[in-house]
């Protein structure tokens, strides 16, 4: 097992490393120079030549990737080259915002998927099955803003249940977080939610006709004592899907953050794109890839559970 | 961000916002003639704490509430004192001394004084965004303790103007020293910062202080500013009683109406073709007048102004804006839409088949480029486009011969002859005065001129010759529009994207 966790551990901090240095040396080449950007048009070129050397964007290209690097494995990912203030503050500020939103969705695509999931796969062909066949089209087909804004009209505006905008963190209101978080979470989940129930439902319909079903069966053991063991077997498809979900998530909130104003790091991806901050950019894309290593590291770890034949790859 | 850049943002905000689709129903709630909170939307965050290197687009709210300006406008956009009780102009107008009020502390206990006053200036001078309201500043020196004297190396008679338009926010000197102001602000303005109770990029809480010198200007207790860049997200947050102001969108008229909400607009950025090479060095054809006239002709400014600027604002040729003394109604119609007369005029300049033109493309004037495609074409100008992010055009419009352009004006009518016609900008590379003596001759003789009806006259006179040479080919002046709840008024100021605090009141 201590095998497996530092093999993961070490493919991680290989991924982490490759993706960060290539969005170093591609944002460069994407966005040119950046004090136009910055500044504004009423900047003297003394004043752009002076943010140059201020940031260091004068120094060779590999030089500056030097002096980036060693200073982010420590942690330390600069300042934003449009207001000096530390990167890993403001991403600190944005991660919780999207880290709420999407974990509640992923855990709303969890919870919902699998009870419709086993429901549908104990029944196929059933009235539920069928429905969620319908919805699967359905919910694939509409829009993520359109959604959003569907249940801002129903649940903010008309009957007032929830906030139409904003974010409030949990040290000032534990329900006034869940308040904020829930339309944005509802919206983003309701597609992953028939995505792991269909899954889970192939799975499980796959998994309960194979051999050792049916000897169990035999043997006499209880209905839920093998719906347990078929789901435990159908499981990891739904999981790897899961698991995507939330990376996409992460990457795909945006949408969400703009509808319902959320200060997530989307809407922090976007505004540091158009003026050209690459710092903020670096430092979102090492925190996206620290959460894509941290969960596929779990999901190989639940998988390594659920099926020990994992552990061996 | 430049005002010009916010206000083309702004353009293409409410263009994309035809797309958005929302309830029309919902009480106003959160709002009402009671409401102690002033909740209001605003399009943009605020950029910096440090007014040298805020904008004064949509930074006016913000900052207003901390700090408090030297000069401020009213809402004729006339300078009016505030921080400085009252200034004097030598008599040739190069120096300018300002009297400044007594008793006013900074949040951080530091005395407002002229040392500080100073302090203030010369670092708005150094400024990367506030010095080009400092241009002709030559120096700042104290005058007394309760004193500035102010020496320009050129006449300026839209300073005060600019000043009060927000470049003259008066911060501590010790945060000055310090560069501490990107942390946060450190002001004497009319609020306090409620740091905690704020969510910095999401929502901004400022409490009231009971012994501001100026408290009877801001009448509400609290004041929340959240800025919401979707103009959906932030209807949808007036009709759910979250806001109870909000930086509008035409196309949310009737629904506002339906509501019972107030409605403000005023003109705010010109919107058109911005022509950099008028003496023809790039395109020989752009040097002839005729040719010029000819595109301004070609325009369907008034169907432009339906389709992409949502019926908000005014079809004309000139950026004075439309309530400015200097603004000529029968001028106005000089280039109405007529397409044969344009094909006339482009013949009788030697170009009956057009000609070859490369133009800056960026996706934020994207909304206009189906009409300006159709109206070249049916010149038969072919139009090469260069596409290019918003920063780089910005930084390369200026090197091609006309470009697509969303201006802010101002609300100054000297102001606007400076930013618009004679000093270079990235929107006006080349001024070009010289080479038209009879511009160069009325441009001098306003800037010489005494304020007052004489200055005016000759203003209006550049006005009719700019629009005759077609200087540019303006479309329209699009208004900046504001919602209220009952009980709330804004007033808007041509010059600012989003008016500062003291625009704000109850009725």
């Amino acid at each position: 097992m201590l095998t497996f966790i530092a093999r993961r551990l070490v493919s991680g901090i290989v991924l982490l490393v490759v993706v960060t240095s290539a969005t170093f040396f591609l944002a460069h080449l994407a966005v040119g120079d950046p004090t136009a950007g910055l500044l504004g048009n009423n900047a003297t070129p003394a004043q752009q030549d002076a943010l140059r050397a201020k940031i260091g964007y004068d120094d060779p290209l590999l030089t500056q990737f030097g002096s980036w690097f060693s200073h982010a494995v420590t942690g330390d990912f600069g300042t934003s080259w449009r207001n000096f203030q530390p990167v890993a503050d403001q991403i600190a500020l944005r991660v919780p915002v999207t880290l709420s939103v999407v974990v509640f969705a992923t855990l709303l695509a969890a919870v919902l998927g699998l009870v419709v999931g086993v429901a549908t796969g104990l029944r196929p062909g059933g009235l539920l099955d069928r429905g969620l066949k319908l919805a699967s089209v359905v919910l694939f087909a509409l829009p993520g803003f359109w959604v959003s804004l569907v249940l801002v009209t129903w649940f903010a505006i008309q009957l007032k249940w929830f906030p139409a905008i904003g974010y409030v963190s949990p040290d000032r209101s534990v329900g006034d977080w869940l308040r904020s978080i829930t339309l944005p979470s509802v919206s983003l989940a309701l597609g992953a939610i028939v995505m792991v129930a269909e899954q889970l439902r192939n799975g499980f319909l796959q998994v309960a006709n194979q051999d050792f079903v049916r000897t169990l069966r035999a043997r006499g053991l209880s209905h839920r004592r093998v719906t347990t063991h078929v789901l435990r077997n159908a499981s990891p498809a739904a999981l790897t899907v899961l698991a995507l979900m939330f990376v996409g998530l992460l990457g795909g909130a945006i949408v969400v953050e703009i509808v319902f104003n959320l200060p997530g790091i989307g809407s922090l991806t976007q505004s540091a794109s158009q003026i050209g901050d690459i710092p903020i950019l670096l430092g979102l894309t090492a925190v996206t890839v620290v959460f894509v290593v941290i969960v596929n590291f779990l999901l190989d770890l639940v998988l390594g559970w659920v099926n020990p034949k994992v552990r061996e790859r | 961000m430049t005002r010009t850049l916010t206000a083309a943002l702004v353009a293409v905000a409410a263009a994309a916002a035809l797309a958005g689709c929302t309830s029309s129903s919902g009480d106003t709630g959160g709002g009402g003639a009671g409401a102690d909170e002033l909740k209001a939307g605003v399009f943009l965050d605020v950029t910096s704490w440090d007014p040298a290197n805020a904008d004064i687009g949509f930074d006016g709210p913000y900052l207003s509430a901390v700090y408090d300006p030297l000069v401020a406008l009213d809402k004729d956009a006339k300078p009016v004192p505030a921080l400085a009780t009252s200034w004097e102009w030598s008599a040739d107008r190069l120096t300018l001394t300002m009297k400044l009020r007594d008793g006013v502390t900074f949040d951080d206990g530091q005395k407002f004084d002229a040392t500080a006053a100073v302090a203030n200036l010369q670092h708005l001078k150094s400024g990367v965004r506030s010095g080009q309201a400092y241009l002709n500043v030559a120096s700042v020196g104290a005058k007394g303790a309760d004193s500035v004297e102010i020496k320009l190396s050129k006449r300026d008679d839209a300073l005060l103007y600019f000043m009060g338009l927000g470049r003259s926010w008066m911060v501590s000197p010790a945060a000055i020293q310090a560069n501490s102001l990107a942390g946060g602000p450190a002001g004497s303005g009319p609020y306090t910062y409620d740091k905690a109770a704020s969510q910095p990029q999401s929502q901004y809480v400022f409490t009231k202080k009971q012994n501001h010198w100026d408290s009877g200007t801001y009448p509400f207790p609290t004041v929340r500013l959240f800025p919401i860049t979707d103009q959906t997200a932030s209807f949808n947050a007036m009709l759910s009683g979250q806001l109870n102001v909000q930086f509008a969108n035409a196309a949310n008229k009737p629904k506002a109406q339906e509501n019972g909400w107030n409605i403000a607009q005023k003109a705010s950025s010109w919107v058109g073709v911005q022509f950099a090479d008028r003496t023809g060095s790039q395109v020989k054809a752009l040097g002839d007048q005729r040719v010029r006239q000819a595109i301004a002709l070609a325009f369907d400014a008034a169907g432009i102004l339906k389709a992409v600027g949502n019926d908000a604002g005014t079809v004309t040729d000139q950026l004075w804006p439309v309530h400015s003394q200097i603004y000529d109604k029968a001028l106005s119609t000089k280039y109405q839409n007529d397409k044969a007369k344009a094909k006339q005029l482009l013949a009788d300049a030697g170009y009956p088949n057009g000609f070859t033109v490369k133009m800056p493309m960026s996706p934020i004037f994207a909304a206009w480029q189906p009409a300006a495609n159709q109206t070249f074409g049916e010149l038969g100008i072919k139009v090469e486009w260069q596409d290019m992010a918003m920063p780089d055009y910005q930084k390369n419009a200026p090197t091609y011969p006309m470009f697509l352009a969303v201006i802010a004006m101002d609300g100054n009518d000297m102001a606007t002859l400076t930013d618009q016609v004679t000093s270079a900008q990235w929107y006006n590379p080349n001024p070009s005065v010289d080479a038209f003596p009879e511009v160069k001759a009325l441009v001098q003789q306003a800037e010489r001129a005494e304020p007052g009806p004489a200055q005016s006259d000759l203003l209006k006179q550049l006005n009719t010759k700019l629009v005759d040479l077609a200087w540019w080919d303006v479309w329209y002046q699009a208004d900046n529009i504001y919602f209220s709840v009952k009980g709330i008024t804004v007033t808007p100021v041509t010059g600012m994207m989003f008016p500062t605090l003291r625009f704000i009141q109850r009725g």
